[in-house]
């Protein structure tokens, strides 16, 4: 269906008389009718650039030197315009805004069938089948502008498969989307393939979600295509795909850490094989002892929402910095309503110590943004009061509240507009009135830290997103700000870009900043964020440690979360003596290979039963001493 | 967050049903009449007659409301100020120094206040009543070619988006201690730089995503375009059109043949 041979492409210079900036370097590229093709790759490697190649887009819109062959449903993209190919093409593009051009979301879906010519019957019936497809039937009269992340996203695709196309190539479709957004557009995508039989290619880089629904995957690095194959069999290349900065799944993780320190060969990935080759290894336990006081935090969970506020560090959660018990933030009472009547915030209520790492999580529109923008005045409560370092924001401009309170936007691109990335950084401090040597010297320190010491003279416009958000991030800590907001840091990042930026805030974190990250990803959650916010329609849902809350499934529900795989295995594992609530890869281990020590114990001990094969003996085997506490490192 | 510059009010009323070409040709009907006729009485029986329109079309009286709230700041400037600067005719009623206050002064200013009046609501009929898919779609029908009537619904479709981005640049940008400038006209516009190049930055990776969204769904592939909804006259608009056009010449003979509402 596509057939892609040794293709190179180069973008034309930026700059008159500059060299062409090339992306492709050989691509060799076959997918199968019918076939759910996956393409990984970190920022700025080509993934992009290989969709408008597929589309014909490149290089009809945009010149530059194109060479090598596309070829898609027999149309070769040399001879045919995006035009043409749009009749076999449907290309979803990242950027939902930039897409939906209409007003109603009918006219969005009748625009490319009008541009095909169709008569006005068959277009009433094909805008139909895509809507039904994409579960919008119902808000045909809708502006796409009122539509939520998700719904934008399926419009999207709605807009181009109404066009009939035999493939559909989407550019990151669930970036940016909630949990229950990515479910909703990832199963349209699934069900495309299986009931229309329309080849999917699509940009991710999400690995649990390749794993769960993609037929092959293909990695890209540098322009080229490095490996492919089985989701399975790509994904468990641990090593390699690290190296080119890719995730991977968090359970094929638990498998390399496995393989690595105990030297076994498992080779699970999922959460069902994963649970299948850990349990053999440990025998069952029942806590026939009572067990130990430490332990009866979990199973006296009564209420969850009291055991969500009574705050009692996990006893193996390592403490990080001595925490300052006075609050940075207090937060009483506050409502919001917009101009147009909605309350974004009913009646929050919060308090936030000195040196904490809180993040807040929810659904689009659940009011993340809304609280933390009250942070530093961006927003003025309707009622109630906001405490930042013991002074009412009330009586405090948003120039004074930068001081104290730094706030990293989700577009890096929102904030950046200085000629170089020295004069970035140093922005904000001149603002905040330094004299020139303490900005130079702060910017210098900035610029170092985040390793932008060579970049400090390039524009930080023309830099990687990964870098922009470098920049964007070493601008805020430059002024030094006690709290710090982030704001959906990782969306769009690679793994490997992730992983930097927040070893960096976890380092302020251990320096004493307080640290509130919003975000859609519970792996970051889990590993990361000490106290965890969950916000449901402007209100509070649940507050309290990161542990206890992956322990309460009825609230995560709520709030359409889904605990990390590694949380979740844990919680199944528990009939065997793990306390369920490992929150990290490196945690689980810990805990597992105690419990494998202990039971290795224990049959020394008593040798007499370990060689008896009866189900009695079985049954009877030494649990009985056995209690979590004593797994503690 | 508005999601749209758009007075358009969704209802089912014979208003909204009309053709937008024949509520565009109820706007230029309108606009020769309020410049050929002059007087009070003419602009103030047109006002109260346009209100009828919006009040049987179903326009809720905040909208009205709305809109003389935004009105009745220009209409008593004229009402203050014309008869200051164009006193005519000799019936002096007041005078200080050289500023002589006329009765015919008065009317005309009260004369301009209701003509300006009841032009902004003529426009309003249309706006309120028409959303703007098929307003564009009603003037490309009346000859615009069809690529300007995209660009000019592509621009009333992100004139929102950008104030969007307009709105968080600046957020941004305040977060890192900017403020609005002060001082001399240069040194603001100066002040506006981290927002504006943000801005403009953003506006032109749209533009060039756009652009390429367009040519992914087929715009320009050759085919001749057809349309969905094409607009076609209803009765009702059979019935409106030539009223208009009739009353539109007996009102004109009145007023040039027998110098009637001057």
């Amino acid at each position: 269906m596509v057939i892609v041979e040794d293709l190179h492409y180069a973008y034309p210079p930026l700059t008159p008389g500059g060299k062409p900036i090339p992306v492709l370097k050989g691509v060799h590229l076959r997918v199968q009718k019918g076939e759910f093709l996956a393409l990984m790759g970190s920022t700025g490697v080509g993934k992009t650039t290989l969709c408008l190649t597929l589309s014909g887009i490149l290089p009809h819109l945009l010149r530059g030197s194109f060479e090598g062959k596309v070829v898609v449903a027999g149309m070769d993209t040399r001879d045919h315009g995006p035009g043409q190919m749009s009749r076999q093409v449907g290309l979803v593009f990242q950027d939902p805004e930039s897409q939906l051009f209409n007003m109603t979301v009918e006219d969005e879906v009748a625009f490319g069938l009008e541009s095909l010519g169709l008569p006005p019957s068959e277009m009433e019936e094909r805008i139909a089948w895509a809507l039904e497809v994409v579960r919008l039937s119902g808000l045909r009269q809708r502006h796409p502008l009122q539509l939520s992340g998700g719904q934008k996203k399926r419009l999207a695709i709605a807009t181009v498969l109404a066009m009939r196309p035999q493939v559909l190539v989407l550019d990151e479709p669930v970036t940016g989307l909630d949990p229950l957004g990515r479910h909703e557009v990832l199963s349209v995508i699934e069900q495309l393939k299986r009931e229309e039989e329309v080849t999917i290619v699509m940009v991710e880089q999400d690995a649990e979600a390749v794993l769960a629904w993609a037929d092959r995957v293909v990695i890209m690095e540098e322009g080229r295509l490095v490996l492919e194959g089985s989701p399975r069999q790509v994904l468990s290349q641990v090593e390699s795909l690290h190296d080119w900065g890719l995730a991977v799944p968090q359970l094929g993780e638990l498998a390399h850490l496995f393989n690595r320190r105990q030297g076994t060969s498992f080779h699970f990935i999922t959460e069902d094989e994963a649970y299948s080759a850990l349990a053999g290894e440990l025998p069952e336990t029942r806590f026939l002892k009572p067990l130990h006081p430490k332990c009866t935090r979990l199973p006296t969970l009564a209420t969850p929402r009291e055991a969500l506020l009574s705050e009692k560090p996990g006893f193996y959660h390592p403490v990080q910095t001595p925490v300052d018990l006075s609050p940075a933030i207090q937060v009483e009472d506050l409502s919001y309503r917009y101009n147009d009547g909605l309350w974004a915030l009913a009646g929050v209520n919060l308090s936030i110590e000195a040196g904490n790492f809180l993040a807040i999580v929810g659904q689009n529109g659940s009011g993340k943004t809304t609280l933390v923008k009250h942070l530093n005045g961006l927003l003025r409560p309707t009622c109630g009061q906001v405490v930042v370092l013991g002074q009412d924001t009330a009586s405090q401009s948003v120039g004074q509240l930068a001081r104290k309170v730094g706030y990293l936007f989700q577009n890096p691109d929102h904030q950046i507009f200085a000629p170089t990335v020295w004069e970035e950084v140093a922005f904000g401090l001149r603002n905040l009135g330094f004299a020139n040597g303490e900005v130079a010297a702060r910017t210098t320190e900035a610029l170092a830290l985040f390793g932008l010491g060579d970049q400090a003279d390039t524009p930080p416009a023309v830099l990687g997103y990964g870098l922009r958000r470098q920049v964007t991030l070493a601008a805020v800590w430059a002024m030094h700000p006690q709290i710090l907001v982030l704001d959906e840091p990782t969306a769009g990042l690679d793994w490997r870009s992730t992983r930097t930026l927040m070893e960096e805030v976890t380092n302020l974190n251990r320096q004493g900043h307080t640290i509130i990250l919003i975000t859609h990803d519970m792996k970051l959650v889990a590993e990361f964020a000490r106290r965890v916010l969950v916000l449901d329609g402007g209100r509070i849902l649940a507050h309290g440690p990161t542990r206890q809350l992956f322990q309460q499934e009825a609230v995560l529900r709520l709030a359409f979360l889904a605990p990390p795989p590694i949380a979740a295995l844990a919680r199944r594992m528990q009939p065997y003596g793990l306390r369920g609530d490992s929150l990290t890869v490196e945690e689980f281990y810990q805990e597992y290979s105690a419990l494998q020590r202990l039971d290795k114990e224990q049959r020394s001990r008593s040798p007499e039963q370990s060689e008896g094969t009866g189900a009695e003996e079985q049954s009877n085997r030494a649990p009985a001493t056995l209690c979590p506490c004593d797994l503690a490192p | 967050m508005s999601f749209a510059f758009d007075l358009y009010i969704d209802r089912p009323s014979w208003l909204h049903r009309l053709d937008p070409r024949t509520k565009l040709a109820f706007v230029a009907f309108s606009s020769i009449l309020l410049l050929s006729y002059s007087h009070p009485f003419v602009s103030a029986t047109f006002l109260l007659g346009i209100h009828g329109i919006l009040w049987s079309g179903k326009v809720p009286a905040s909208r009205l409301r709305w809109a003389w709230q935004r009105m009745w700041p220009i209409t008593l400037l004229i009402l203050l100020l014309w008869p200051i600067f164009y006193p005519q005719g000799d019936e002096v009623l007041w005078q200080v120094w050289r500023v002589r206050i006329t009765t015919q002064g008065l009317l005309q200013g009260l004369s301009t206040a209701l003509r300006i009046n009841a032009l902004a609501f003529v426009f309003l009929v249309l706006l309120f009543s028409t959303d703007q898919a098929r307003l564009v779609r009603g003037l490309v029908k009346l000859g615009l070619p069809y690529e300007w009537g995209l660009t000019l619904a592509i621009a009333l479709r992100y004139l929102p988006t950008l104030y969007g981005i307009y709105t968080t640049v600046s957020e941004a940008q305040q977060a890192r201690g900017w403020v609005v400038g002060e001082g001399s006209f240069v040194q603001r516009i100066k002040s506006y730089l981290p927002i504006l190049v943000a801005v403009i930055v953003t506006a032109l990776r749209l533009a060039d995503n756009l652009s390429m969204a367009l040519s992914a769904r087929g715009f320009q592939s050759g085919a001749r375009r057809t349309y969905l909804r094409d607009l076609e006259l209803s009765p009702a608009d059979k019935v409106c059109l030539p009223l208009l056009a009739v009353s539109l010449i007996v009102f004109l003979i009145f007023r040039f043949r027998h110098g009637l509402g001057a």
